[in-house]
């Protein structure tokens, strides 16, 4: 019936599709990259532009209930964290962007918000849920991942990103 | 045609049909998130009917599956 080659063919496929699952990103790992527009000005803004600085990555939605909670947080975070090394970017992915206008007029936020109603970029990041967010070191690679979000988890996001720049300034000593 | 071959057939088709099973993604869940998607219309009245009727049974849990599957916390 089916001749070695063959049968040879569909079992690495079978192999191929089993294992799709080790490509998702994971710290240690180069991040993907995006390129997005701004929901406020339609700006074209990518990951690559930020190299040198650590980047917080959080993919949101305004459905998203630990998203609604997370985002002021953030607002906080950025402020106490210095602009120069650290930039926080949110990736709107709700299907209609009026949604994500509504709740930052309620809640507006200084660092950058970007669009992506498609959900192209969370595709490529291989987002497992909503919220996650992504630590990006100097370098351009993950260096750490936050699956959900609760308000107690800010002390521990600032930390690991006090840490990382801190590491960061020790690599590149001015 | 022989049976193998039926069965051969039949595997494909199956493949082909699994295709069809999308799977939705974390972030194309908005629509579910919507209040009017939930599955308990009113979760306050669920509650107090609950206790009552814990309260009758003397026995409390089992009313179904955590969670509407929205992917949040």
């Amino acid at each position: 019936m089916l001749n070695s080659a063959t049968r040879l063919f569909w079992t690495l496929l079978l192999w191929a599709c089993l294992h799709l699952q080790a490509l998702a990103v994971q710290p240690g790992g180069p991040a993907p990259g995006f390129e997005l527009p701004r929901l406020d000005n339609g700006e074209t803004i990518r990951l690559s532009d930020f190299k040198g600085k650590v980047v917080y990555v959080d993919f949101w939605a305004s459905w998203c209930g630990p998203c609604r909670q997370s985002l002021p947080l953030y607002e906080d975070l950025q402020k106490r964290l210095p602009v120069g090394q650290f930039q926080i970017i949110a990736i709107n992915l709700d299907e209609d962007r009026k949604d994500a206008e509504a709740f930052l007029k309620r809640h507006p936020v200084s660092y950058l918000i970007l669009s992506d109603p498609e959900g192209i970029s969370a595709s490529a990041w291989s987002v497992p849920a909503m919220p996650t967010s992504f630590l990006v070191d100097s370098s351009g690679k993950i260096a750490n991942i936050y699956i959900g979000f609760e308000p107690s988890h800010i002390g521990t996001i600032e930390h690991d990103i006090k840490a990382l720049l801190d590491s960061t300034a020790a690599s590149h000593p001015d | 045609m022989t049976l193998k071959r039926c069965w051969t057939v039949l595997l494909l088709l199956t493949l082909i049909e699994l295709s069809a099973c999308a799977e939705v993604q974390p972030w194309e869940r908005g629509r579910l998130a919507k209040p009017h998607m939930a599955l308990d219309a009113d979760p306050l009245l669920s509650s107090i009917d609950a206790h009552t009727y814990n309260s009758k049974e003397a026995a409390s849990g089992g009313n179904g599956p955590a969670g509407g599957g929205c992917g949040c916390n």
